[in-house]
């Protein structure tokens, strides 16, 4: 799987691009969790790029949300296309999360505190 | 005055100034590598002259025909006295005799001339051609190799432990080569070299010899070395370590074979005592690897064992995972249920389970996130709350409700369960409901009209203790089947990469709308099969079928 990241303003910028399931997930879950533990607080995960995610793929970010929320930290996830937003819907985890239309708003959410 | 203690300042041409402590009463001075101190001065004789003790006193005389040798300026004759504040020149090299402890102007740096890194590879190709005019000490020295070599591979060829087997290697080299320091050095599991084995003369003692900048050509990057006097090459320009430990010779050869290096193994003894040969090179670096190689092989077979015991772990796990499932159906007048599960590696996170009271029957099917023993054993618990709440509670709100709680509770690592639990009320044919973020059942008519389930969704079990699941309420004719399944299902992928998708799915619910519950299970499990053809299985697959029969009262 293919990955884009920055850091912008202190706020970590993932982009995660094609399937995110069983085989894809753990790489991205070693690469969120060494920021983590590197110190990093504000995440930014865009997911434009995801065309499907399965269930380790939301455990991913569950589990990122959830040792952020342990620091006092932040994760916002950004343009959630049609196929991914349902996998969200069907688990009823929209609620659970920040959910931004674009990355630019993404960003502006964390820029304004919590 | 007593000049016992002669310390010599070396400085040949070009290079820089080295200094050599005087330990042995007789020493030899030439360009050969033979010689007690070797310089690195075209203009010097293989062995061009020698520094000797005579009483109190220290001799110099040339060995060379040629009046290369001066001692303060003056062409020496015969042999003649050296005293403290001296100076002779040697072809181009300047000698300067000076007391112990006088004050050293420049820290001492060693001249480059004689650091040797080949690849160990090619050491090995190369050796073993023997000179043709071997004799007299050439030849028992060659006889004693090849007994060294021969007892070396015997060892290798028997059953030993590879600790021991590196002991031996170090063992052998150390008697035959007599440094005054071996030692190996083995990578550990974070690849940092660390001291495993050494050995020294009895009374000598100290840390077995180290560099770092040794390490990184030998062990790093599988060179040989042969490193002669104290030396400070390019690679070594930062190192002190090897200045600091005095002029020494070193040879080295890394634990190499074709999967990388384990490690290395370094033979060093000050220069003045043992210097080491291209000879002694191409023996180290034969033995470690011949002892490399056997390493390796203990490595795969131990492996390979703990492969097949963790196979046979697997297996075992499978039979009793799969034995927590029923593969025994009710009979009933009222209602037919059956189920079955496949799962993608030999352990799995999908689930299906039942419990049958006199006037319902309850019934759940779900999927944890992931896949392997992490997904197996939170399977196992979430059957275990299925199996132990199920009996007291009246709504499927309240029992997910009881799950979810404590799926919620120390979930370290947000796994997460989905799950769509129902309970058939058997006088009425109704089906109460909730759905824990799980894929939509299907309700089959009895005419083979399909449609899907959504109400009454809720969130995945795990993540939120508090959630309150909504219900719904399905009522069922009789004849009428509620279809259960896992995204294994929907999500399963043929040779092209295309999903088996809702639409194959219904198509097939519609034309078995009418055939008994297993064959709807077994079908359902066969055409996802035959869709995927031969490719392989990336999730559990899990089907479950609960038909509504009606009253027969």
């Amino acid at each position: 799987m293919e990955m884009t990241d920055e850091t912008r303003d202190g706020v970590v910028i993932v982009a995660p691009t094609g399937r995110l399931d069983v085989n894809t997930s753990a790489e991205l879950e070693k690469r969120l969790l060494d920021k983590v533990a590197a110190g990093e607080t504000r995440f930014v995960v865009d997911l434009t790029a995801v065309e499907y995610i399965s269930s380790a793929g939301l455990r991913v970010l569950l589990l990122l949300a959830k040792q952020l929320k342990a620091r006092s930290g932040r994760l916002v996830l950004s343009s959630l296309g049609p196929a991914v937003r349902q996998v969200f819907e069907l688990a009823g985890l929209l609620p659970v999360f920040a959910v931004e239309a674009s990355r630019e708003q993404a960003m502006g959410r964390l820029a304004s505190g919590p | 005055m007593s000049i016992k203690a002669l310390r010599l300042r070396i400085t040949p041409p070009g290079g820089v100034p080295f200094e050599h402590e005087c330990a042995a009463a007789s020493l030899v001075l030439g360009r050969e590598r033979a010689a007690d101190i070797s310089i690195s001065d075209p203009y010097l004789s293989r062995q061009h002259a020698r520094l000797f003790q005579d009483g109190d006193d220290w001799f110099l005389e040339s060995l060379t025909t040629k009046n290369t040798t001066l001692l303060n300026g003056r062409p020496i004759r015969g042999r003649e006295r050296v005293a403290h504040g001296d100076e002779a020149q040697l072809g181009s090299t300047r000698v300067r005799f000076q007391q112990k402890g006088e004050p050293t102007p420049a820290p001492i740096v060693l001249p480059a001339a004689t650091t040797v890194f080949r690849s160990a590879s090619a050491v090995l190709e190369q050796a073993g051609t023997l000179p043709l005019d071997v004799g007299g000490d050439a030849l028992r020295r060659l006889t004693e190799r090849l007994k060294l070599v021969n007892e070396v591979h015997r060892a290798v060829a028997g059953r030993i432990a590879p600790d021991d087997l590196l002991q031996l290697l170090l063992d052998r080299v150390f008697d035959h080569l007599s440094p005054e320091d071996a030692a190996v050095f083995l990578k550990d599991k974070d690849g940092e070299l660390r001291p495993a084995m050494s050995r020294r003369p009895p009374g000598v003692k100290g840390e077995p010899f180290f560099s770092r900048s040794l390490a990184l050509e030998v062990a790093g990057k599988g060179m040989a070395a042969l490193v002669q006097d104290a030396i400070v090459d390019s690679r070594f320009a930062s190192s002190e370590s090897i200045v600091m430990s005095g002029v020494r010779s070193i040879v080295a050869a890394p634990l190499l074979d074709t999967e990388g290096s384990l490690g290395m193994i370094v033979l060093s003894s000050h220069a003045h005592v043992r210097r080491f040969s291209e000879e002694d090179l191409e023996l180290l670096v034969s033995l470690s690897s011949a002892v490399t190689l056997r390493i390796r092989t203990i490595a795969l077979a131990e492996e390979a064992l703990q492969h097949r015991l963790l196979e046979k772990d697997i297996d075992r796990a499978r039979d009793i995972q799969m034995s927590m499932l029923p593969t025994v159906f009710p009979a009933r007048a009222e209602f037919a249920l059956s189920a079955a599960l496949r799962p993608a590696r030999s352990v799995g996170g999908d689930l299906y389970d039942f419990l049958e009271g006199p006037d319902g029957v309850w019934f759940f099917l779900g999927d944890v996130s992931g896949k392997g023993f992490p997904a197996a054993l939170l399977m196992a618990v979430t059957r275990t709350l299925f199996r132990a709440s199920a009996p007291d509670e009246t709504s499927p709100s309240a029992l997910l409700g009881r799950m979810n709680r404590e799926l919620s509770r120390d979930n370290e690592r947000a796994m997460f369960v989905t799950g769509f639990a129902g309970r058939l009320d058997l006088a009425t044919g109704e089906v109460a409901f909730s759905n824990a973020g799980h894929n939509r059942p299907y309700v089959i008519g009895q005419d083979g009209a399909v449609r899907s389930v959504g109400e009454a969704a809720g969130m995945v079990m795990g993540v939120d203790g508090d959630f309150e699941y909504p219900v719904g309420v399905v009522a069922l004719a009789p004849g009428d089947t509620l279809y259960l399944y896992t995204d294994g299902v929907t999500e399963a992928l043929d040779a092209a990469s295309r999903q088996y998708g809702e639409a194959r799915l219904e198509a097939r619910l519609r034309e078995l709308a009418q055939a008994p519950v297993g064959t709807v299970v077994q079908e359902t499990l066969h055409a996802v099969q035959e869709f995927a053809g031969s490719t392989p299985q990336s999730d559990d697959i899990a089907v479950m079928a609960v038909r509504y029969l009606g009253l027969t009262k």
